[in-house]
């Protein structure tokens, strides 16, 4: 009887080791942003508990976040599909496990008074990029080579991250931007006044020319061969929180708030942003499909419209306008034609000089939900 | 006769023991060097730090031939060295100036000293990019954030040098009937100068960091931007390069501005023997 109570004792005690939390950070760029909302809503929402990890975001650059995963002080990271060829190019073996944005989120924005319906009357103008480097780059290289145009017909100019600022300044007539936030700013700048001469802005995205890999999970090669179950839970819990900020972007939005200091809120709109949320639950409920929870997010974005000044919507906007770029039947899939796409404009630019390998190599879908076994 | 010849050879016996002490001060810093060189040759051969991390000297040896070779060290060195000089002109020209200036009426201080402080308080990294918008995204706003950046320890320095010259003295040069012109040239300037030159060393080795930061905020051209650039390629032997190139600036300039000290000084070394 004894030895029953103690084997008992035993098998709960290492239940419960098996399913405690192991510490894992995350790595991703930037700065904490409404845009990461999915991990928010991973870490509050218990997906990645639930999956066995008490995570941690951290922010770092880029090329920061890969070494690190490339060389094993992180197991998890977030970069975008270019960085990973680059990187294995010169001899880091990482993985690209799940795509978190299904569109590449760079764009050209110009100025509505602009005719650049065809994208080959960018010639002989002006063009703001953050620099020459990362995905805005490849994005300018693909718009040009997807015009016939090089480098060459259009003055390149670095200007940091400050699009909106310089834009608005009139020192160039179009500027490559993030889709989702900085087209966005610049309208706002335009209706208060604050851009020059510019009214209104038109945006032509990278993904409406070319399907380029975009932002993903990567792993190191050596945890995909010593613990494969941690990167199939990961990208299995990832892909919950996606789809359920996707899904919900009123609960994304004020999960975020726990996540992000100064994302604009008031009591009038977090009340009205809860009250959305639960009716969107009660909505999720009935199992809608794709086109119907695409148009509640926009009923949603018209009912607050009506209700908030501009300047309160702005992230939410942003949020709404970044599931977009996220949104697709199977969340996580990413296929070698996009890769292949990124690898060829990758070479356009000159920047791959290692041996990059066999490209099928560089990602994998094995561990995306529905794969399991 | 023994006794001066004893003397006379314990004089030889200790200039000639000075001068190898001398001798070993000076190969000091290159051991210093090589035992560094030694040391990361050992981490990388050992791969005891990922070579992703730390690659080895012989990959960087020949990240450096390369980048010569193409002239790309160059003409980022010369960008950077560039923005450096016209930031060190700008910088230590005002530095000097509002420093003499505050010396001489302490009312100044109190009137400039808030955004003075204010200014040199906040992390330059912080403001950088609101010079970039201010200035540009041409080498004028790395000119400036290089100004900013020295301009402080060339403030200090003059109001330090400046006010640190003898009353004493200065009422002499009064009771000879010297004009402003010919204090500030003939007592100022010579008793202040080692506290000035003093500061220009710090300015000299923070122009560097003033540079780098304007390239690394607006990346276009010079190391700063060849550190991105290298970086975001994963050419980590290139990133090293571009580093130590900062460096090699960096103490160039510092020599450069101690030999000019030790030079400019030499009638100060003379009077204190």
């Amino acid at each position: 009887m004894r030895n029953r109570i103690l084997g008992s004792l035993l098998l709960v005690c290492l239940s419960v080791l098996s399913v405690s939390a192991s510490d894992q950070s995350i790595l991703l760029t930037f700065i904490p942003n409404v845009q990461f909302s999915p991990f928010y809503v991973g870490i509050d929402g218990g997906y990645f508990e639930e999956a066995g990890f008490n995570v941690t975001l951290e922010h770092l650059q880029e090329p920061d976040v890969l070494d690190l995963v490339a060389v094993g002080q992180a197991n998890f990271g977030i970069v975008s599909g270019e960085q990973v060829i680059l990187a294995r190019a010169q001899g880091r073996d990482v993985v690209y496990v799940f795509e978190w944005f299904q569109r590449y989120p760079v764009g050209l924005a110009y100025s509505s008074a602009l005719d650049l319906s065809d994208l080959s009357d960018l010639s002989g103008l002006k063009v703001g990029i953050p620099g020459r480097f990362g995905a805005s780059y490849s994005g300018l290289t693909t718009l040009l080579h997807s015009a016939g145009l090089t480098e060459d017909d259009i003055e390149v100019v670095e200007i940091g991250f400050n699009a909106p600022e310089v834009f608005c300044l009139g020192e160039i007539d179009a500027a490559i931007v993030y889709v989702n936030n900085e087209p966005l700013q610049i309208r706002e700048r335009a209706q208060a006044g604050d851009c020059g001469a510019v009214a209104d802005v038109d945006v032509v995205s990278v993904a409406s020319q070319v399907d380029l890999v975009s932002n993903g999970m990567i792993v190191s090669r050596d945890l995909l061969a010593d613990e494969p179950g941690a990167a199939r839970r990961m990208a299995g819990a990832l892909g919950a929180a996606l789809r359920e900020a996707i899904d919900n972007p009123a609960g994304a939005y004020l999960t975020s708030l726990n996540h992000v200091d100064d994302l604009p809120q008031s009591a009038d709109f977090v009340a009205e942003l809860q009250a959305a949320s639960e009716r969107q639950r009660a909505f999720l409920a009935a199992n809608p499909d794709r086109a119907a929870i695409a148009r509640s997010r926009q009923d949603l974005a018209e009912a607050l419209a009506a209700q908030f000044e501009a300047a309160l919507l702005t992230q939410f906007n942003v949020l709404l306008n970044t599931i977009e770029l996220w949104e697709a039947d199977r969340l996580g899939y990413s296929d070698l034609a996009s890769w292949e796409a990124m690898r060829e404009t990758l070479d356009l630019m000159g920047y791959l000089d290692g041996d990059l390998g066999d490209l099928a190599d560089a990602f994998t879908n094995e561990f995306l939900a529905g794969n399991d076994g | 006769m023994q006794e001066s010849s004893r003397t006379a050879t314990a004089k030889i016996e200790k200039r000639s023991l000075s001068a190898r002490g001398n001798t070993l001060r000076r190969l000091s810093p290159l051991a210093t060097v090589l035992l560094l060189l030694l040391i990361w040759l050992w981490i990388s051969d050992r791969e005891i730090i990922s070579p992703i991390l730390v690659p080895p000297p012989a990959d960087v040896a020949a990240a450096f031939a390369d980048a010569l070779a193409d002239g790309s060290l160059a003409a980022h060195s010369f960008t950077t060295l560039g923005e450096m000089f016209y930031g060190l002109l700008l910088g230590v020209g005002i530095g000097l100036a509002i420093g003499y200036a505050i010396a001489k009426a302490p009312v100044l201080e109190h009137v400039l000293s808030p955004i003075i402080v204010a200014f040199q308080s906040t992390p330059i990294v912080a403001y950088a990019p609101l010079l970039i918008i201010w200035f540009g995204t041409g080498p004028a706003s790395k000119v400036v954030t290089t100004a900013v950046i020295v301009f402080f320890p060339t403030l200090v320095n003059t109001i330090a040098g400046v006010r640190a010259v003898s009353p004493n003295l200065l009422d002499v040069m009064r009771s000879l009937d010297a004009g402003r012109w010919q204090i500030f040239r003939l007592l100022e300037l010579p008793a202040a100068s080692p506290v000035l030159l003093a500061g220009l060393k710090t300015s000299s080795t923070l122009a560097v960091i003033g540079a780098v930061v304007g390239e690394f905020v607006n990346p276009q051209r010079g190391l700063g931007y060849l550190v991105t650039s290298a970086r975001n390629r994963y050419d980590t032997p290139l990133v090293y390069v571009s580093v130590l190139t900062m460096t090699a600036i960096a103490l160039s300039l510092y020599s450069l501005v101690a030999l000019v000290e030790w030079r400019c000084l030499s009638w100060r070394r003379r009077s204190l023997n």
